[in-house]
């Protein structure tokens, strides 16, 4: 009885203004809260305990209000009420997601428990108010505020801290309880001031203050308790006080408002599934609103601060140990005293997430940093944070997941792949004995192949990919996939769920997911782009093809990149399999990679030899240039330019040199030296015709003989063709040049340069080879067959022997790690 | 020799070149001085929130904003002072380590003057002690014949000392601060008695600053590590904010040279741009670094030039043109890796930009001399 009243004698302070206002408002009780924090759900929760009140209304999609049983089955938190949306013009998901401290999940347990009717009385997730947000996946709980930053960053800047979290916590998670709702009125009424919501926010205010009425004239004088994000209350406030004044109270009709519905023709639906606090955790790049859900679990279970942070601080030591980084006792005092002194410093009443973590990193790290801490620079994780950081990070974030009770209806993705599994004609993993083949070729096959694709990238287990394409270049037009255990794929679905309703809008929400993750390593975000195109592009790949074209443009070494290049270039120009050939969005790839690799092309300086790799991803550049000049953004003017500062600058490496005057060439020869001499860029570079070939080989046999056969592979990469033809100018007595300096080569260069004269003029097929044989005996004046030039005189045998030994030298180097370039 | 370098503060008449903080900002500090309540910490001359106040500005009591960085930041400094670790203050060069140190300095201890110059050449006796060699022949070690170093003045006065460039000094002579910071005492063994050891008084720490680019902080021993609180200074992460200082800067600088008309904001904007550009590449891939600091103190002095070259060659304001003129000389220094890097930025990068003053940026490419 005591703890009862001793709570309510505490609400009353600490909430005496709003209760005020309660009775002032036809015992309305609005409590503003922001999602997410403890502070608030403990409000709430006292609030429910004192009030009694009658209705409890959240804010919340109303559409789900007919379900809310439901969402009290009994769950694990933490867990989300998914909702999607689809049209012919529009696609959107959304997440409302619950934990143990969320305000709106105490409001709906507690008001339940203490027997008010409870309701959810926001639009539902679907309505175009939510459209104007950012993104196609939206969280409904992300902070309001974050929208209209002016006030915040005001706020911010008056109390000297850098983030609103931080000033959050300050002025709320861990300060004296006693005073908190005025606090929170004050702080929301300062945040909204008089900024304009935007419509989207006006309509949701609109109709949350409908249901409101519609209550308060059920309810006949019993409280009413409303719990909303905290920005929305003074709109609320004074949209219920206006009618006060004119007299209209009670008068309002009784009967809730009306959920609208979706529109004929468009598909949408709420459903629970299961969340973790990596999703809820800002850090990871979620939109989301408060970070560090694993710390504020502990305050919420803990209740008290100070217990709170000397938890995070245990965690996050026990963390590190586990991880091998060295924390001493020292250092941890050293950190619980710069803890102790921050939080005295910035007048805390105790220690807050932020004083912790700023006193850890004070004490543990020796050493300086690449990118700022991410609490109090705000935004994610950066890549190449340092270690120690990145475990406090996760430490804070909690690796919490929740868990639907088994009586939860399925998510609607179970249906929509047990559907299709059935519609598609393929048999349910379980029962399938045969193993599936498909023809990509055949249009049923594809559908059926995309469909098994998307649950692969999804990690559902049941079937496994045995064969097919490897990569875009592979001319493997048949897949086979094998049924194999099926054990764990319901749950593997149920999770999935939380991607998305249809299997199409998950498999994309997950690879948008791995994009994240990617970051601008080469290898994956290959990977990443053929399984977008192995799961199908379509309308629902938008972002993540703009995405990987951001991505690419990021990536920092030029031979992977022309990989990425060469295969997106493939595909748009030749796939007639997947059906993405001349897409637009992979064109954006294409664009981006281009950019980037004259970019890194120009900055790369180096001694000999032949780096294949790059030498690849000029020639790739080169054929977007000639084949798909309508995607790129970078002109063939621009191109040539940079080409010839590359093919002039001496520190590059001859290959690349070579490469670049061949791209120069390639580029005049196909616009029929257009480039060279009708561009209409200013520079100089690129008006001047390609430089004389003779002239470029002359001064490099004078400077560094040994590097001729780089540069002749590096042009012949890019303008064999060119060369063979004799098409370019001087293409035709660039033989000559070279027979001339390769003959008058002293015999130390020309042994020394000769495995690099090879390896160029392998370039070359037979039968352009021969067509060079022809043209050297010519210069000698000597009537001989130019076929027999091309043919050893050595005796198979002898040269079989050889090229045994040549292997096993390279598998003995292989074996001591010594292995050689081939 | 011995006289103490505060008097510069006294002399009055001339005014010096560059005053120190705790002269320039003399009145803000007596005014928080003067109205400060919180608690001080031992042998501070001001409470930690008022000295927070000092460095990141005021403006309801009309103190000026002096270091434009994060407050989580000078409020760890501060913290770590109170304690019994050092402070060091690590980052690229031009990222105002010193000006911060200088700060706390003479918001802490009312002096900045007590300052070690790190470097190749520096000894154990400018950091402890020396001695005045006519006294001591003459009368054989006394407290009358020692010269006292900063160190040594910090720890009998109870005074912040700031150490500069920590890590350009040799180890050996950085190990002599090991004793120094966890026992907090100097021995003199040539003196007798209670003189021959000089026990730290509240107040005394050490501000150590280093910059990555120099000599890495990797050549600190792990011991003297231990005894610091890193903390790493970065350049200013927004765009207005460092945009609007080095407008402030370079104005003032260009009044002081006598140029007339202040700089072109849409100008400014390009500079500070491409700045932010290339010192960002730097965080991507390896090969992209520029060994140059892009830093803002660099961009100041670059929109310092651009001014004068267009005042005093043309009589109008510095442009695009000077941008690039000025770039070639400042920003790529000796290194042609640096000036291959700026050229390929202002010949690829540049081209995509809107904006009249980028294509005029574009334009002038060729004023990068080879």
């Amino acid at each position: 009885m005591s703890a009862t009243t001793g709570a309510e004698a505490e609400a009353c302070a600490g909430a005496s203004a709003t209760e005020a206002e309660a009775i002032a408002d036809g015992s309305v009780v609005l409590i503003g809260v922001r999602h997410h924090s403890p502070a608030c759900g403990r409000l709430v929760a006292e609030a429910i305990a004192s009030l009694r009140p009658a209705y409890v209304l959240v804010e919340g999609p109303a559409d789900m209000n007919e379900r809310l049983p439901e969402l009290l089955l009994g769950h694990r938190l933490p867990i989300a009420v998914f909702s999607h949306y689809r049209d012919e013009s529009r696609t959107a998901t959304s997440w409302t997601p619950l934990c143990d401290y969320s305000p709106e999940w105490i409001a709906l347990r507690d008001g339940r428990a203490a027997g008010a009717e409870v309701r959810f009385i926001d639009l539902p997730a679907w309505h175009p108010a939510f459209a104007e947000r950012a993104g196609r996946n939206s969280n409904r709980y992300a902070d309001a505020e974050a929208r209209y930053a002016e006030a915040t960053r005001r706020l911010c800047a008056h109390f000297a801290v850098d983030s609103v979290d931080a000033l959050w916590d300050g002025l709320f998670e861990a300060a004296e309880p006693s005073g908190l709702a005025a606090r929170l009125e004050a702080y929301f009424d300062l945040v909204r001031g008089d900024a304009a919501a935007d419509p989207g926010d006006r309509a949701r205010e609109e109709y949350m203050a409908s249901w409101i009425r519609a209550a308060r004239a059920r309810a006949g004088g019993r409280p009413v308790l409303v719990v909303t994000g905290g920005f929305h209350r003074p709109a609320l406030r004074s949209a219920l006080g206006q009618e006060q004044e004119h007299g209209q109270e009670g008068d309002g009709p009784a009967d809730w408002p009306q959920v609208p519905g979706p529109p004929d023709g468009a598909l949408a639906g709420s459903f629970l599934v299961p969340y973790t606090f990596r999703q809820l955790d800002a850090f990871s790049g979620y939109q989301s609103g408060m970070p560090s859900p694993g710390y504020y679990q502990l305050l919420w279970e803990k209740g008290d601060p100070q217990a709170a942070a000397e938890g995070l601080l245990r965690a996050v030591t026990r963390r590190l140990r586990d991880r091998r980084v060295p924390v001493s006792t020292a250092d941890l005092i050293a950190a619980r005293g710069l803890a102790r002194g921050l939080a005295q410093m910035r007048g805390h009443h105790s220690e807050t997430r932020v004083d912790v973590l700023d006193g850890l990193a004070g004490a543990l790290i020796s050493d300086d940093l690449d990118s700022p801490l991410p609490w109090s620079a705000g935004g994610g994780l950066r890549a190449g944070s340092h270690p120690v950081v990145v475990e406090m990070v996760a430490a804070c974030s909690g690796d919490a997941e929740g868990l639907l009770h088994p009586d939860t209806p399925m998510p609607p993705l179970v249906h929509d792949v047990a559907a299709r599994l059935a519609g598609l004609g393929l048999a349910d993993p379980g029962q399938a004995a045969a193993p599936v083949a498909l023809d990509l070729t055949a249009a049923p096959d594809l559908a059926r192949s995309r469909f098994l694709h998307r649950l692969r990238v999804l990690g559902i287990p049941g079937f496994t990919r045995v064969s097919g394409p490897a990569d875009s270049a592979d001319p493997v037009f048949a897949e086979r996939w094998e049924p194999g255990s099926t054990s764990g794929r319901e749950a593997a679905l149920v999770e999935a769920g939380v991607y998305g309703a249809r299997l199409d809008e998950a498999a994309s929400v997950a690879l948008g997911e791995r994009l994240h993750a990617a970051g601008t390593d080469v290898g994956p975000l290959a990977e990443l782009l053929f399984d977008t195109v192995l799961c199908g592009v379509g309308a629902l790949s938008e972002e993540l093809l703009r995405g990987l074209a951001d991505q690419v443009a990021h990536v920092p070494e030029v031979a992977p990149l022309g990989e990425v290049l060469a295969s997106a270039l493939g595909l748009w120009r030749h796939d007639r399999v997947f059906g993405v050939a001349l897409d637009g969005l992979l064109g954006l790839v294409v664009d981006g990679a281009v950019q980037r690799v004259f970019w890194l092309a120009e900055g790369v300086h180096g001694g000999p030899g032949v780096d294949r790799g790059r030498l690849r991803a000029l020639a790739a550049a080169r054929d977007a240039l000639l084949h798909a000049p309508g995607l790129l953004s970078l002109t063939r003017q621009d191109a040539a330019a940079a080409a010839a500062r590359i093919s002039r600058d001496l520190r590059a490496p001859a290959d690349l040199r070579g490469a670049a005057f061949g791209l120069r060439w390639a580029l005049d020869a196909a616009t029929g030296g257009s480039v060279a001499t009708g561009g209409t860029a200013a520079t100089a570079d690129a008006e001047a015709p390609a430089d004389d070939p003779a002239a470029a080989v002359r001064a490099l046999t004078s400077s560094a003989p040994d590097t001729l056969g780089d540069w002749l592979a590096g042009l012949f990469a890019l303008a064999r063709e060119e060369v063979a033809r004799g098409t370019a100018a001087g293409g035709g007595s660039l033989v000559d040049v070279v027979d001339g300096v390769v003959s008058a080569m002293a015999d130390d260069d020309f042994l020394t340069g000769l495995p690099a004269l090879r390896q160029a003029f392998a370039f070359f097929p037979p039968r352009e080879r021969e067509r060079i044989a022809e043209r050297l005996l010519e210069r000698r004046g000597i009537q001989a067959s130019a076929r027999s030039l091309l043919r050893t005189t050595a005796d198979p045998l002898l040269l079989a022997r050889a090229a045994d030994l040549e292997e096993n030298v390279a598998r003995t180097l292989d074996r001591y790690g010594l292995g050689a370039q081939r | 020799m011995s006289a103490p370098a505060t008097a510069v503060a006294g002399t009055g008449g001339e005014q010096p070149q560059r005053p120190p903080a705790e002269v320039s900002h003399a009145a803000e500090l007596a005014a928080l001085r003067a109205a400060d309540s919180d608690p001080r910490p031992p042998g501070w001359q001001l409470s930690l929130r008022a000295a927070r106040r000092f460095i990141v500005g005021d403006e309801k009591a009309g103190i000026t904003r002096k270091f434009v960085g994060n407050s989580a930041l000078v409020e760890r400094s501060l913290v770590t002072l109170a304690t019994n670790r050092g402070l060091m203050l690590v980052g690229e060069p031009g990222t105002a380590k010193s000006l911060l140190s200088e700060l706390i300095a003479a918001a802490v201890s009312g002096t900045s003057a007590l300052t070690v110059q790190g470097g190749a050449a520096t000894t154990e006796d400018q950091i402890k002690y020396s001695w005045n060699y006519a006294l001591l022949v003459s009368e054989g070690p006394s407290p009358r014949s020692l010269v006292p170093a900063p160190m040594l003045r910090g720890m009998s006065e109870g005074r912040i000392v700031r150490f500069e460039e920590i890590t350009r000094c040799p180890l050996e002579v950085q190990d002599c601060l090991l004793s120094l910071l966890s026992d907090r005492v100097i021995a003199i063994p040539e003196l007798d008695g209670p003189q021959g050891m000089v026990f730290a008084r509240q107040g005394f720490n050490v501000i150590a600053t280093a910059n990555t680019r120099d000599r890495g902080v990797n050549e600190m021993s792990a011991a003297l590590k231990r005894r610091f609180n890193f903390e790493t200074v970065f350049p200013i992460a927004d765009f207005d904010t460092e945009l609007a200082l080095v407008e402030a800067e370079a104005t003032a600088l260009l009044r002081r040279s006598g140029v007339e008309p202040p700089p072109q904001r849409d100008v400014l904007e390009v500079l500070v741009g491409t700045f932010r550009e290339l010192r960002a590449a730097a965080g991507q891939a390896q090969g992209e670094r520029m060994s140059t600091v892009m830093s803002t103190a660099e961009a100041v002095s670059v929109a310092h030039a651009v001014g004068v070259r267009g005042w005093f060659l043309r009589g109008e304001p510095g442009n695009a043109a000077d941008v690039v003129a000025s770039l070639a000389g400042t920003a790529a220094k000796d290194s042609p890796e640096d000036l291959a890097r700026l050229r390929r930025f202002l010949e690829q990068e540049v081209p995509r930009r809107a904006g009249r003053q980028w294509k005029a940026l574009h334009e002038a490419r060729h004023l990068l001399a080879d």
